[in-house]
């Protein structure tokens, strides 16, 4: 057989457009759930945007394998947000642009999910999140659900434990200013003062800080006998430790739940034994943590913490609220979020309310020697 | 008092850092009249060459620290050859442009590579630091200030005192005219090039074990060093020296006394009024004289 230059032009032209008539074909069929995912694949948190997209992808496989929903199999679509605002309000705006994705994931930075609220108002489709400011479920924006207990209960949770189980009563706040450590130090101070504890030191720090030394003597000079934190970045978080340690504070030390995140745990090393820390991920806490657990490592061998365990947890209740509404219609997938009560996840169990808060309790956990330990839980009714 | 010698030893030390970043930029600025922006880059990739070789490799510390160094001069050569060289006869501005756009690209070519996982570089010491009466000296910070000491000293001998640095000044101050007398003018840049690369890549180097490795390491850095030289005076290698450490003790004390959150506020309230007040910086000349 030879080739002739005809011959050569059609099968070029074929093999060129090939993939896009396939790809139209593909698109056009609508095979497929799709969901969109806004993930820091690059930026300061590509680590955690590892981790993020690592835990929504074991969720979708495991729907898929199990039959899809309603027929049809889960498609996840990720759009790098950068680590930034503008970042994810460019990325969500790329993912709206496409009438067949159904539902979204936000992002674990509150900061981001505010920067992106008003696009989601008017795009009109749910969209999950994972950060923990207490106001973003109460902007009257009925399509944001958190899969995260908000910083209102990890406040409470802190306060609770410094005081009545570590019986100390002054404290130091240290909060990141950006909007989940401003909203998590206020919500840790509000705590505070009904259970009869003082705060001898409400001390903010802007991220990505390469020293901590003048925060560390104020703590010392504060006078205060326990440490109440919210870091969003782990490395401020792991200078910070290591300048605490050195420079001789080792008052007890209550975290937010960064502290005992993976990235954290391997950045500080020893500076944060003996710590505590509020996870609303811990793998011993429940049936349906410990299977999480399970799966994570079988699949990417290593520890999963909170970065991996929401986005699993959104999708498998994204997919149950799409398959309990019959149907891909935004208001019927609000309604069917909100009605879930009781739903297992890997974070705990799932009570949505109506302004889509899904989780309402922490975890206890302690550092000890690097490992982390499930200490208790520790639930909210209101 | 042992606040005042605790914040001051931090702030030099942390300005030390500036300070070994600041001289690459004015190094740079002197030969070419351009700013390199990938100036923090250089340090970042140093860092990750020497995680790769001491931690992964498992090699000895001062062979991977050699072979980092070394690397970074191979990255001198290249940057000079890939990004300068071509843009040499055009105005500034593209060649700036140029140098932003290599930083992003070894900001991202490392991320390729290496992946997001911000990474752990022990120090050059077992000993984490010493207790010195009320402070705590971090034998890091004391590297590092040890460093930037010999490093002075180093430059002065090397400009003021080296064919090869007079030939160096002769080029920064007048290519034409340097030419003239038989000086190659694009070795020297090569040379000004691949020296800026190893210092940036020193001062990552040095700030790694207590910054952590890590892809946003060279632009939180670079952006103090920038302030520094300006503040220093562009162009002066003294003036970066003293603008780095200036910057690190006015952050470190603004933050004890003023504000934490508006720490770096303050570096760069100094620079708007530097800017303002006396562009030409500490050390600087003025345009016209140096005309």
């Amino acid at each position: 057989m030879t080739l002739t230059r005809r011959g050569f032009t059609a099968g070029l032209a074929a093999g060129l457009t090939a993939p896009y008539i396939i790809g139209s074909a593909r698109a056009q069929g609508g095979g497929t759930i799709k969901i969109g995912m806004c993930a820091p694949i690059t930026g300061p948190a590509a680590e955690a945007g590892k981790y993020a997209t690592g835990g929504a992808k074991l969720a979708v496989e495991a729907i898929n394998k199990a039959g899809g929903i309603l027929g049809k199999q889960i498609e996840l679509i990720i759009e790098d947000d950068q680590t930034t605002n503008p970042g994810i309000v460019l990325a969500f705006s790329k993912l709206a642009a496409n009438p067949e994705i159904v539902g979204f994931l936000g992002s674990i930075r509150s900061t981001q999910v505010h920067a992106m609220a008003p696009d989601v108002l008017k795009l009109g489709k749910p969209v999950m999140f994972g950060g923990t400011d207490p106001n973003l479920t109460k902007l009257g924006n009925p399509w944001l659900f958190r899969f995260r207990p908000n910083d209102s209960y990890s406040g409470r949770v802190i306060a609770e434990y410094g005081v009545k189980n570590l019986d100390k009563k002054k404290w130091a706040v240290l909060h990141s200013t950006d909007a989940f450590g401003t909203a998590g130090g206020k919500a840790l101070t509000e705590a505070l003062g009904p259970l009869g504890a003082t705060v001898a030191l409400d001390q903010g720090y802007a991220n990505q800080s390469q020293d901590f030394t003048p925060v560390v003597l104020a703590i010392k000079q504060s006078g205060a006998d326990i440490l109440g934190s919210y870091f969003t970045f782990e490395n401020d978080l792991g200078i910070f430790a290591r300048q605490l340690r050195q420079l001789g504070v080792n008052i007890p030390w209550v975290g937010s739940p960064s502290i005992v995140n993976v990235t954290a745990l391997k950045l500080a090393g020893p500076a944060l034994y003996g710590t505590y820390g509020v996870a609303d991920y811990a793998e011993d806490s429940s049936e349906a943590s410990k299977a999480f657990g399970k799966a994570y490592r079988d699949a990417y061998k290593v520890a999963p913490d909170n970065q991996s365990s929401w986005p699993y947890d959104a999708i498998n209740v994204l997919a149950m609220a799409i398959k309990n509404a019959g149907s891909t219609d935004p208001q019927k997938i609000r309604e069917a979020i909100v009605a879930i009560k009781k739903y297992p996840g890997a974070e705990g169990e799932y009570n949505f309310d109506k302004n889509g808060d899904g989780l309402h309790g922490y975890n206890i956990v302690k550092n000890e020697k690097g490992n982390i330990v499930f200490d208790k839980h520790i639930e909210f009714d209101n | 008092m042992d606040l005042v010698l605790q914040l001051l030893f931090t702030g030099i030390g942390i300005g030390a850092v500036y300070a070994l970043v600041a001289l690459g930029f004015v190094l740079i600025f002197r030969a070419t009249n351009v700013v390199n922006f990938a100036q923090g880059e250089f340090s970042m990739v140093a860092a990750y060459l020497m995680v790769v070789c001491a931690v992964d490799l498992e090699l000895p510390y001062w062979l991977s620290f050699i072979i980092a160094l070394a690397g970074m001069a191979v990255i001198g050569v290249i940057f000079n050859l890939g990004v300068y060289y071509p843009l040499r006869h055009r105005t500034y501005l593209p060649v700036i442009i140029a140098t932003i756009g290599a930083s992003i690209l070894m900001a991202n070519g490392v991320l390729a590579l290496y992946g997001p996982q911000p990474q752990v570089l022990p120090g050059w010491f077992d000993t984490p630091g010493i207790q010195l009466g009320p402070v705590y000296l971090d034998s890091q910070y004391l590297l590092i200030i040890v460093v930037t000491i010999a490093l002075v000293i180093f430059n002065y001998w090397f400009f003021e005192h080296t064919m090869i640095g007079k030939k160096l000044q002769a080029t920064s101050q007048d290519k034409e005219m340097a030419s003239l007398l038989g000086i190659s003018v694009s070795t020297m840049i090569m040379v000004t090039f691949i020296y800026s690369a190893v210092l940036g890549g020193l001062a990552g180097l040095l700030v790694a074990p207590i910054l952590f490795v890590s892809i946003q390491m060279g632009s939180t850095i670079a952006l103090k060093a920038f302030a520094a030289t300006i503040i220093g005076g562009f162009g002066d290698v003294t003036g970066a020296i003293i603008g780095g450490l200036a910057l690190g003790i006015i952050e470190t004390f603004g933050a004890a006394y003023i504000s934490v959150p508006y720490k770096d506020g303050f570096a760069f309230l100094v620079l708007v009024l530097f800017l303002v007040f006396r562009p030409q910086g500490i050390f600087g000349e003025r345009v016209a004289e140096k005309a």
